[in-house]
């Protein structure tokens, strides 16, 4: 069948939506998921602000700040591998998507190394609301990381651009997620 | 500084700053440099730049720049998520 529409014509809305619809349709039910947990946990801490913020005294900040900046550069990172996947460098796109995977290796050292130190000051889930919720969001989202780390080694072993472009859109919401949840977990007193 | 023309790394470096920016501000919070109104502005402040934050990931690194109708639709979500995620802040 071929395409009656003029180049003047506008694209139809799903046929603008870059990527594949059904990692959209995952992206959003994820978001779903961790906006309800960031907006429940800002309504916890409604009943306890003081108790909140000397438990989130116990966090590294500054671990989690770099944690930021390692996750933004992954996402950079998995950005340029989609980039050279449309230009048929099968190679760079490889290198930069070997990339995104180390930074997003580092991430989780230091996530697991601020885990350890909550255990070893005997820190856990039950301690207080706020390690609940900690534990929970910050938990569900090291899981995502190694699954983006696994899905990001896949789409370069199938090194196509559709399905570059598909895995990248995971990473880029792992690390969209990561922005909203480090200034509520980390940040606000 | 022509590098900067392209928007891949333009957008990285918006969050590194953004980022940055954040975190200078918790740690002007902490330190104990905003008081009273202060640490309820610096929430704000730092709410808003995550709320820049996302928008920048949505339409740079996902590619909703190239379309308008989602980005529009998402941009619009986004807002009204950090407003209300502003006002359980403010409440709390």
């Amino acid at each position: 069948m071929s395409d009656t529409r003029t180049p003047d014509e506008p694209l139809h809305p799903l046929e603008q939506l870059p990527g594949d619809l059904m990692m959209w349709v995952l992206i959003i039910s994820e978001l779903l998921v961790f906006g309800a947990g960031l907006a429940a946990f800002l309504g916890v801490r409604i009943t306890d602000p003081a108790g909140f913020a000397e438990a989130q005294d116990a966090l590294h900040r500054t671990g989690a700040g770099i944690n930021t900046l390692v996750l933004v550069t992954s996402g950079f990172f998995a950005a340029l591998a989609v980039r050279m996947a449309e230009h048929g460098r099968r190679m760079a796109t490889r290198a930069w998507l070997a990339a995104a995977s180390a930074l997003g290796v580092v991430f989780l050292v230091i996530k697991g190394l601020e885990f350890l130190d909550k255990a070893r000051h005997g820190i856990g889930p039950d301690t207080h609301a706020f390690y609940t919720f900690y534990y929970l969001l910050t938990g569900f989202h090291a899981a995502h990381v190694v699954a983006g780390i696994v899905i990001l080694g896949l789409v370069g072993i199938h090194c196509k651009p559709r399905t570059v472009e598909v895995g990248a859109a995971f990473w880029h919401m792992v690390d969209l997620v990561w922005v909203l949840l480090f200034p509520v977990i980390y940040l606000l007193r | 500084m022509g590098w900067l023309s392209d928007p891949l790394i333009r957008a990285w470096a918006w969050l590194i700053g953004l980022s940055a920016a954040s975190t200078v501000l918790a740690a002007a919070v902490s330190a104990g440099w905003l008081a009273g109104t202060g640490v309820t502005i610096g929430g704000a402040a730092i709410l808003t730049l995550a709320w820049a934050k996302a928008g920048v990931i949505l339409s740079r690194y996902l590619g909703l720049a190239a379309a308008p109708f989602w980005h529009r639709g998402f941009s619009i979500v986004l807002a009204l998520y950090a407003i209300l995620l502003l006002a359980l802040y403010l409440i709390g």
